[in-house]
């Protein structure tokens, strides 16, 4: 089990991103789903593409978070983990809007891992002129620090 | 897929990824807008000591394993959730295997529990749960 301590970034926790819109342009759905291996379907889009829809509705980007981070391209970053829970599908061509936040930050240290920050995000997407949510995802980056 | 038709333990056909291709590695950098160089220049997997071969993206392994969701359950629409860890790094060349079980059915709620997994050339790399919508 690591150990957790406060992170340097602790200070980020409650961050909210920007929010904004995305259009899932049907070229962007064949082309991940091309990706993967699976058969692009124009109606509707595959549901692994929804941690992506959320992050670009929430009006930000993986260098924004490696910016806010302190982090660079070479910094290691992984994913930790990802939840992702489905109201409804997504389909290209539809315009997502977002909210997004840093739900928690913290510094951990593991035998194996070093000291590492994981860093906790939270969205909700929810289809433009649709209410409800179509999807809320939860997302943990690890983001490796080097010992003091 | 009925309710009816699902028992606790009931394995999912694997879905497999015999040889993991650099190519969509590249394509998925471009869609995520994503920097890391590990993902498309072997030399920079070199330089940081990673191994030899261009490593995959954590949302790719995601999307075989979803895939193999898709199969079992057959259709996107039902996928209801899916909670998973990151293990470990997949690199070209290698072979994926997505497997699962089922391990609650809920009839009422039209739903029906799985864990999932996926390993890479025998290591994992992804586990957690997943949520199907049943009739």
């Amino acid at each position: 089990m690591p150990e957790t301590a406060e992170s340097d970034y602790a200070h980020l926790a409650g961050h909210r991103f920007p929010g904004g819109s995305y259009t899932l342009a049907e070229h962007v759905s064949w082309l991940w789903a091309d990706a993967i291996g699976a058969a692009p379907d124009a109606a509707m889009a595959h549901p692994s593409l929804a941690y992506f829809v959320a992050i670009r509705s929430s009006g930000v980007a993986i260098t924004d978070v490696f910016e806010l981070m302190g982090a660079t391209a070479d910094s290691g970053v992984l994913m930790g983990e990802v939840d992702m829970e489905f109201d409804g599908m997504l389909r290209p061509g539809a315009t997502y809007e977002g909210e997004g936040e840093i739900a928690a930050i913290e510094r951990k240290r593991g035998a194996r891992a070093g000291a590492f920050d994981r860093l906790q995000l939270r969205f909700t997407v929810r289809e433009q002129g649709s209410g409800a949510p179509v999807l809320r995802c939860g997302a943990a980056w690890i983001f490796p620090r080097a010992e003091a | 897929m009925r309710a009816d038709s699902l028992q606790p333990g009931q394995a999912l056909e694997p879905h497999v990824i015999e040889s993991v291709s650099p190519e969509p590695m590249k394509t998925m950098a471009a869609i995520l807008d994503d920097p890391n160089p590990i993902h498309y220049d072997a030399a920079s997997v070199r330089a940081l000591g990673l191994g030899e071969r261009p490593i995959n993206q954590g949302p790719s392994n995601l999307g075989y394993l979803m895939e193999m969701l898709v199969e079992f359950a057959g259709s996107a629409e039902r996928v209801r959730r899916v909670r998973v860890r990151f293990l470990g790094n997949v690199f070209a060349g290698e072979r994926v295997e997505c497997n699962g079980s089922v391990t609650s059915v809920d009839a009422a709620a039209g739903t029906a529990e799985l864990a999932v997994e996926a390993s890479a050339d025998g290591r994992p790399v992804l586990s957690g749960i997943a949520v199907i919508g049943v009739d």
